[in-house]
């Protein structure tokens, strides 16, 4: 495999001590992530799913198991994915424009072509007149968007999405859904989105992985065959019912065992 | 209803809370003794003074006003400017000591061991006392009254910006580091602004304090500044004059506060436009 991006986790295992107790978290991970491949990961709340994320981030270290990033295996791991966690968490203190070129930044990076390239960018976040903006005074929707400008701004090929949506309302929820695979059908990148949401789940994704509850394995692996650029939700009800069924089943088994 | 055998346990619970109501009764009456004896202490010595008149204490306004009239130009050419200039000296001195004990603090929890009492200690000595062992290391000139202003700001100073510090967002220190920032990018990207509102409130009433060290290390010994004024004034027994140096030091002190507003609103720009509904004007508050 010599392509440009991939992302592939082999027998990734991990229990850490939380308040005096060991919590077995993953047990035994594997999956691959084809380029360009949209994966949303679907679980039960504490199995494991923001553990991976952290493994994959770097910011812990699997107890077996190893985790590949950009085609050969990475011993800093630190900072070679984009992550953008379920809070928006930008900095308050600055605009919108200075907040989403923090990723090129951090890198060292001239800070006037990323201002650049990122004035580019604003009108297909929706964030168009908005880049001298403080980010308090912004909607939760303009929130999440900007944060995801500057997850997409880091130009890693992996970018990790921990329940991006979680926080917002329905309708707002579903427009960022869609706007979310018009942007990555244009970048191309590879996305691990973690969800809640069956639906959101299925809409989405390429693919979509079940865990279980803890300690987190991979009950289930779900190709979904939905054509892309995928229609509006009203449009696939029926195609979504079916798969949406699939993958509750398939949580249940993996919550009862 | 209770089942035998159950009294002995639940006799527990009632005895401490009785101690408590105890306890605390003990300390609001002491608390009142006090209270009382200081408040009768006050009144019996103010009748030992005879003929006690408003007017004896209180000069008229008018008085302070001759006063301004008689002595202003001394006071603007000479005073004011040695007083303010010790002030702002000290007072800044005490930014750059203060963020730098606090950035020290946050560093490392052996330094915070270790700092930490010093602090507290450096608060408890009497200025008094340091104020005399300060000429004789600086002299009569304006060493020693700018290192007692550094004295009386740098602890506020030093408590709000480290407790600023403490405030960032760990979410936010761990997204940094996923994103590859080195703690150097981390402290001066997210801690170091984050703690900029404590910061500014710590030098607030810094700004408050550093008019008055000024007076207080010139009353003890100088040449010129409103300390020296007022020292004159009481040995002359001019009360119109005393006064007329209480009323502009706490005017140079307003001003003080007024000019440290002012930096914040232009610093920190987005603290306030969040908050700009709850902000009712350019006060002291």
């Amino acid at each position: 495999m010599n392509q440009p991006s991939c992302l592939e986790v082999r027998g990734v295992s991990k229990t850490f001590v939380e308040e005096g107790r060991r919590v077995h978290a993953l047990d035994n991970i594997s999956f691959a992530a084809r380029p360009g491949e949209f994966l949303t990961i679907i679980g039960p709340s504490g199995s494991g799913k923001s553990t991976l994320f952290n493994l994959i981030t770097g910011l812990a270290q699997p107890d077996s198991g190893e985790i590949v990033l950009e085609c050969g295996a990475v011993r800093r791991r630190v900072g070679r994915a984009g992550y953008m966690p379920q809070r928006d968490l930008l900095l308050p203190w600055r605009t919108v424009l200075n907040n989403v070129i923090l990723g090129p930044e951090l890198d060292g990076r001239s800070r006037r072509e990323a201002r650049q390239r990122a004035r580019e960018l604003l009108p297909l976040f929706g964030l168009d007149g908005f880049e001298n903006a403080f980010p308090d005074t912004l909607s939760g929707g303009m929130r999440q968007r900007a944060a995801l400008l500057r997850t997409f701004l880091t130009d890693r090929d992996v970018l990790l999405l921990d329940e991006p949506f979680g926080a917002l309302d329905a309708l707002t929820r579903r427009e960022l859904q869609r706007w979310l695979l018009d942007v990555w059908q244009q970048f191309r990148k590879t996305i691990l989105f973690i969800t809640h949401d069956v639906e959101e789940a299925v809409y989405l994704a390429d693919r979509v992985l079940v865990f279980s509850a803890r300690p987190g394995r991979i009950v289930k692996e779900l190709v979904i065959d939905l054509p892309r650029p995928r229609q509006s939700l009203s449009r696939l009800a029926p195609d979504l019912r079916r798969l949406e069924g699939d993958l509750l089943s398939a949580l249940e088994m993996g919550n009862g065992s | 209803m209770r089942l035998p055998g159950q009294s002995s346990r639940s006799m527990l619970p009632i005895l401490s809370d009785l101690a408590r109501v105890i306890m605390l009764a003990l300390v609001a009456g002491g608390m009142f003794t006090f209270f009382a004896a200081g408040s009768l202490q006050l009144y019996q010595e103010a009748r030992a003074v005879e003929n006690l008149t408003f007017a004896r204490v209180i000069p008229a306004p008018a008085e302070i006003v001759d006063a301004w009239h008689d002595h202003h130009d001394l006071l603007l050419e000479e005073h004011i400017p040695e007083t303010l200039w010790e002030t702002l000296a000290g007072l800044s001195m005490a930014v750059a000591l203060g963020v730098s004990i606090a950035a020290l603090m946050d560093f490392s929890r052996l330094l915070r061991w270790l700092i930490y009492p010093l602090l507290v200690v450096s608060q408890t000595i009497p200025i008094f006392a340091i104020a005399i062992l300060l000429i004789l290391i600086f002299g009569f000139g304006s060493g020693p009254k700018i290192t007692v202003v550094v004295l009386f700001c740098f602890f506020p100073i030093t408590l709000s910006t480290f407790s600023g510090l403490q405030t960032a967002d760990p979410e936010l220190l761990s997204l940094l580091r996923a994103m590859g920032a080195s703690s150097r990018q981390i402290w001066f990207k997210a801690r170091l602004p984050a703690a900029m509102p404590s910061f500014f409130a710590g030098l607030r009433i810094a700004a408050t304090y550093s008019v008055v060290g000024a007076i207080f290390g010139e009353y003890v010994t100088a040449q010129r500044g409103l300390g020296v004024f007022l020292k004159r004034s009481y040995s002359s027994f001019r009360l119109d004059q005393a006064y007329l140096a209480i009323l502009l030091t706490a005017l140079l002190s307003m001003l003080l506060v007024l000019l440290v507003n002012l930096i914040e609103r232009l610093a920190l720009r987005w603290y306030y436009t969040t908050r700009r509904k709850s902000w009712r004007g350019p006060g002291i508050y």
